[in-house]
């Protein structure tokens, strides 16, 4: 009566794609209307920290690799533009910020890995506890 | 063909636990005359062959992702070393831990917005590129430079 299927679901995927491109299928709006959520947002929040990181990493060491001089050398070029110190201390933010949100919503994503804090008011509450811990480690590194 | 869909399911629940149902992910073919005899034997055939697919948590995919998972808390790890005790070892454990951690990270982020196997095939390789050209950098600067503990501890000291 019946045959079992052949194909991977990635296969089953692909040829869903392919169908999509082929018939030049408009893309259903989706971002544009569903009403964002802090989980939502926390979420491709953690998504562009991370790209970011490692943009920050890789143009970080392509810089190391092409450039003559030493990092001390650098530093000091940068000093010597005499930026002051709330300009100074909002880079010193802006680096903070990214990599302390990053980090602390890394280990909620881990606990969600052990199964731990699924519950809705648990995402919340994990949620919130995030974003001020990453603000306020990020104010103390900027001091 | 509708001796596999049970008349509960459309009765109780309605009509779109039907999409769920494992039965519906078979195709029907034309019958030979000797499976209209043993439905439940040919039912037993397909679950089966679908355990390859169900088998344990040892696919490359599931590996993978308990990697990732075990590379994220390593890295974790490393952020007390490198401040308490800076130096080459945790500096090149560092840059590698990194570089990993984001080629993993990015490569999700490939699976998820890229599709079609050339668009696919293209951005890995570029990502690889990406990840050694990174790898390579930060190896270069913990070796001839002052190392990634030093930058952040001279960059901060500002």
């Amino acid at each position: 009566i019946a045959a079992p299927m052949g194909s991977t679901a990635k296969e089953e995927m692909n040829k869903f794609w392919d169908k999509n491109v082929r018939l030049n299928r408009p893309m259903s709006p989706h971002i544009t209307i569903y009403k964002w959520s802090v989980p939502m947002m926390m979420s491709i929040m953690h998504r562009g920290t991370g790209i970011g990181l490692t943009g920050a990493v890789s143009a970080f060491a392509m810089a190391a690799l092409v450039l003559p001089g030493s990092y001390p050398y650098y530093l000091d070029l940068i000093h010597s533009l005499s930026i002051g110190p709330f300009l100074t201390g909002l880079a010193k933010f802006g680096i903070a910020f990214p990599l302390s949100y990053h980090t602390y919503n890394g280990i909620r994503h881990l606990c969600w890995d052990f199964g731990k804090g699924f519950k809705i008011p648990e995402v919340y509450s994990t949620g919130y506890t995030v974003i001020g811990l990453s603000v306020l480690t990020s104010r103390g590194a900027a001091m | 063909m509708a001796a596999l869909i049970r008349l509960s399911s459309v009765c109780r629940r309605g009509v779109k636990p039907l999409f769920y149902q494992s039965t519906l992910l078979v195709r029907p073919l034309a019958v030979p005359h000797k499976h209209q005899e043993q439905p439940y034997l040919l039912t037993a055939r397909i679950h089966s062959s679908q355990a390859l697919y169900a088998s344990g948590s040892n696919s490359a995919a599931s590996l993978h992702w308990t990697a990732e998972r075990v590379l994220s808390i390593l890295l974790l790890a490393m952020g007390p070393v490198a401040y308490f005790s800076p130096g080459p070892v945790i500096d090149y454990s560092l840059a590698a831990a990194l570089t990993l951690h984001g080629h993993w990270g990015l490569g999700q982020v490939v699976t998820d917005y890229v599709h079609g196997d050339t668009k696919i095939k293209l951005a890995n390789v570029g990502l690889f590129l990406l990840s050694t050209i990174t790898f390579t950098g930060l190896c270069y600067f913990n070796y001839n430079d002052v190392g990634i503990c030093k930058a952040v501890a001279l960059l901060w000291s500002k």
